[in-house]
Parts: structure tokens; sequence; C-alpha cells
């Protein structure tokens, strides 16, 4: 049984990548013209699409909080987006984590006691799946709720991070989740440094954890500066159009 | 009351409590909003009656599906990706592959939708793609036999709908034709059993193959409105929930009807349907030009 090597002697790995290197991320905002708030974003060759509804009536009235807004975040996987094509069901237990995760990631960062008794929805779609889902949905999701000019104490950026082989690396592709290495996501709010998620599912020393978690950290970071720049450069175009 | 009753003819016309913003008109009263349109021969949106919204077509978007295509007509954007997977064929049609045509309406499409099982439109427009596709003999299902009898390729086809704005049906078999156009699936071989199908190297036109298409089918769906049946061409949401009724036309590349149907309000006359048939065999021509690659 070969394995596929994932560290070459030289210390690259599999796509070419150094171990504490990004894949290349390309953003946009405003993409749907039905969408409230919408973000489309690819990082590597994974494609995520977020639209946000709302602030909205609440669908059910027994949901309904009196002082804040509910969230509700729903996960589509798009049937072509993977290697193999799987039917996943809207019960698929581990959407329904995956949307827990991110419900839970944004519930202490939008301002939600600004707007009682409704509902805000976060619709995620994957369109193409290369590892790494999770911290790009969250990732298009912060920028879909930016666009929807909903109040947020500060961004949310995730990251990736795993050991792979001998050293820690970022931002783990599907060839590198996939053949058995541990990795870790978080989710950071970039300007107070404050995490608001970690998720790791597999074993991991824990004289590693630092080194994953300080770069996944680091990643975080320069997510941050990714997407800041494509909010800006989308706000200064708004600005530049009312101006007119 | 004598002074007030007279003064009230010319005031009443001109108090601000009966006169509306364009748009508070447009949610009051819908469908009078679009009469007064359609009555100058013009569409809100700037389109006259037999006008479609600009189309764009683009191929091979997805890169983990063996065919893609992303076509986006005005407001509505829909994507759709072919996967190939081995399957046993049917007892009755040994030789024969499967072509499985699915349209997702998410809820991330629009506000419209809700999450949870598939709509009944959903269902209706994949039904109806899956219908002209087999009736029309698109693709040969024999061309899909690996090995008869064991092995076959079936030909998963999904369309999700990413932003909603009407006219489903058109947009959902442009992209499902324009994904079929580019599919490229590699070559399996058949050994005891085992189906095998080459390993990593870059596809090329030795180790891989694509599908024939007996021919590439465009459609146009026109939205009949009031009762003198006007007929909007490729109409908007907004013009589908004001509209009675609907035609939609397929035709194939040499003008041959494949599929026509006609839905809802009252009876349409002949002329007016040979008047979709002529706008509908134009924008035939256009959607072929758009979906070459």
């Amino acid at each position: 049984m070969s394995r596929v090597e994932l560290l070459s002697p030289e210390g690259l790995r599999v796509d070419g990548r150094r171990p504490e290197e990004l894949r290349k991320i390309t953003s946009t905002t405003a993409v749907l013209s039905q969408a409230d708030g919408s973000a489309y974003l690819e990082h590597g060759n994974t494609k995520v699409l977020a639209a946000v509804y709302g602030p909205r009536e609440a669908r059910h009235r027994a949901l309904v909080l009196h002082d804040r807004a509910i969230l509700n975040v729903e996960f589509n996987v798009a049937p072509f987006s993977t290697g193999e094509r799987r039917r996943r069901t809207k019960n698929d237990k581990r959407l329904l984590e995956m949307a827990s995760f991110v419900k839970q990631t944004f519930e202490p960062v939008v301002i939600t006691t600004l707007y009682p008794r409704s509902q805000i929805d976060i619709y995620l779609q994957i369109i193409q799946h290369d590892g790494g889902t999770l911290q790009a949905c969250i990732n298009a999701a912060t920028m879909a709720l930016i666009d929807a000019g909903i109040a947020m104490t500060d961004y949310v950026c995730a990251c990736t991070a795993g050991w792979v082989e001998r050293e820690p690396a970022l931002d783990l592709n599907h060839i590198e989740e996939s053949s058995d290495t541990s990795e870790v996501t978080i989710a950071m709010l970039p300007k107070s440094g404050k995490v608001t998620l970690v998720q790791m599912e597999s074993r991991l020393h824990v004289d590693k954890l630092e080194d994953v978690l300080s770069l996944a950290g680091k990643g975080c970071k320069h997510i941050h500066q990714v997407i800041d720049k494509t909010i800006r450069d989308r706000a200064e175009e708004l600005a530049r159009k009312m101006a007119v | 009351m004598a002074s007030a009753s007279t003064a009230t003819p010319a005031t009443t016309a001109a108090s601000p409590a009966f006169t509306f913003s364009a748009s508070t008109f447009q949610k009051l009263h819908p469908a009078e909003y679009f009469r007064k349109f359609v009555s100058q021969g013009v569409r809100p949106d700037g389109r006259l009656l037999n006008g479609f919204r600009p189309t764009t077509v683009h191929h091979g978007v997805i890169t983990t599906a063996n065919g893609s295509a992303m076509v986006r007509i005005g407001g509505t954007t829909v994507v759709c990706g072919v996967k190939a997977e081995v399957a046993e064929p049917r007892l009755d049609a040994p030789d024969q592959g499967y072509l499985v045509p699915n349209v997702d309406l998410s809820p991330i499409s629009s506000s419209a939708f809700r999450p949870g099982p598939p709509s009944e439109q959903a269902q209706v427009v994949s039904e109806a793609i899956h219908r002209v596709l087999k009736e029309s003999n698109v693709l040969d299902l024999k061309d899909l036999c690996i090995e008869e009898g064991k092995a076959v390729w079936s030909l998963w086809v999904d369309v999700v709908c990413v932003s909603y704005d009407g006219n489903i049906y058109d947009a959902a078999l442009t992209s499902v034709m324009a994904a079929l156009g580019n599919v490229r699936i590699r070559n399996p071989t058949y050994e005891e059993g085992i189906v095998k199908v080459s390993g990593a190297e870059d596809l090329s036109d030795d180790n891989s193959f694509t599908l024939k298409l007996a021919r590439t089918l465009s459609s146009a769906t026109f939205a009949l409105f009031d009762t003198n049946l006007v007929a909007l061409a490729d109409p908007n949401f907004a013009e589908e929930s004001v509209s009675q009724g609907r035609i939609t036309i397929t035709l194939d590349e040499a003008g041959q009807i494949c599929a026509l149907s006609k839905i809802g309000a009252g009876a349409s006359s002949p002329a007016l349907l040979r008047q979709c048939l002529g706008h509908a065999r134009e924008r035939a021509q256009e959607l072929r030009q758009l979906m070459k690659q």
C-alpha cells in the first residue's frame, strides 16, 4: 500500500506550497441579486457561496426571542462539488454539525440585540470542495453579513492548520485532510485576538498543539487582511457610486 | 359645508394622501402596475415585450465535475455539474446507462424558497428537463455502456440554482446542455467484474471520451399576462408572480419543436402561439451561439 508523500524531501507539500503558506484566496461580495447580503469566496479549489437574508420576520413564532434576533444557518453541498458524488440529505448529521458550528461562531459576534424578534438566515452553498470547508464557510459568511449591513463587533476569520508528517502546516487541502492528518480549525476575532471556535477531531500530541494553534492564528490574521481588502474596496466603490 | 364641497374636486386629485410613489403602487397593486407598463409596450425593467434578458454561459467552471456550466439570465444564475459514476444497468436495458437530471432550488437563491425537501416547483422543473432529454433522444444511452449487463455509466446532472429571478426552466435547460457539451470521462476498462478508470495523468483525447449529443436543445419561456393575453418573453420573478399562465417552447437546432407546454390562464390564440414560436426561434439561435465553446 503506497502512501501519498505529503511532504517532499525539499519540504514542499503535495500542491507545491511551503508549510506556512496559504492557498490563493479570491473573494467578492454582493454577488447575488436576491439576497440581502452575499459573498463568493474561492480558497484554492474550494468554492463557497454565502447569502444572508434578514433581519426578517421569524419563520416560526415559537422560536422568536423578544430581546434579540435568532441566527439560522443552513448548509448545502452541491452534489457535484466532491470527488465522489454523494447525495447528501438535508438531515445529514455532519452538515447539521457544521451549520451548528457556524451558528455558534457568529452568535457572540453579531449584535443580535439590535434586531429583536427577528431572524437572520445565513445560507451556505459549497460549489466545489477541496478541503477546509468550515474555514471557507465562516470567512464567506463574515463577508456576506458585512455586505448585508448587519452589526457585528468584529470580523470572524477562520483558518485551519495541522501537523503534516514532521512539521505544522497551514491550510490543509483535501489530500492532506483525508490522509490521516490531524487538523485544527480555529475562528478568531482579529482585532481582539479572541478565539470563538476551536475544532479538532483527530489525535494530536499536546506538545504540538501550541505550534499548530499559533500557526493557525497567523493564518487568520492573513485571511483578515485579504477579506478586509475586499470589503474596503467594495465600500469605496459604493461610496464613489453614491457620490455621483 | 357648502364651501368645503366646492373645493373638494380640485383638491382630492392633488391631495398627497392619494398619490403613491411608483414603488408603493407596485407593492399595493402589482398587476395594475404591470398593466400600465404593458399597455405602453414596455416592461418595468425597460425591456420590450419580446425582449430577453442578457444571458451569459460559462463552461467548465467546476473542476471536481466531469462537465459543468454556469448560466446567467438576468438575475437568475444556475450552476450545472455532471458527475459520471459506474452503476449496474437495469435488467430490461442491459446496454443502457442512466441520465438523471435534478434541479435544486435552494433557499440561498431567493427569499421565496424555504429550506426543506425539494419544492413542487423544483420537482416539476426536474421532471420537465428529464422528459425533454429523454423524449428527444439528446444522448444515446447505449454510449454510456461499459460492459453489457454488468456496468454502465450513470450521469448525474445536478443543477443548483444560486440566484432566482424567474424563468428557471430556460436557465436550467441551457446549463444542462452546456454542461453535457463539455463532459469528459476517463476511458474505463472492464476486467472480471471490476471497472478500472485510468489514474492521474492529464485528460486528453487518448484517455477519455466526450458525449455525442444528437441535438442541442434551447428553450424560450413566455409569461401570459392579463385577459387579452400578452406574451412577455423571459419573465422575471415579479412578472411570473403577476402572470396567469406560461408558454414554454423547446427547439432543437433544426428548428423542430421538441417540447411545448402552455399552462394556466384560459385559452391562448393560435396567433399568439405562432408569434411566440417566431420569437423562440430567434432566441434559440442566440442561445446556440452562447452555448458554443
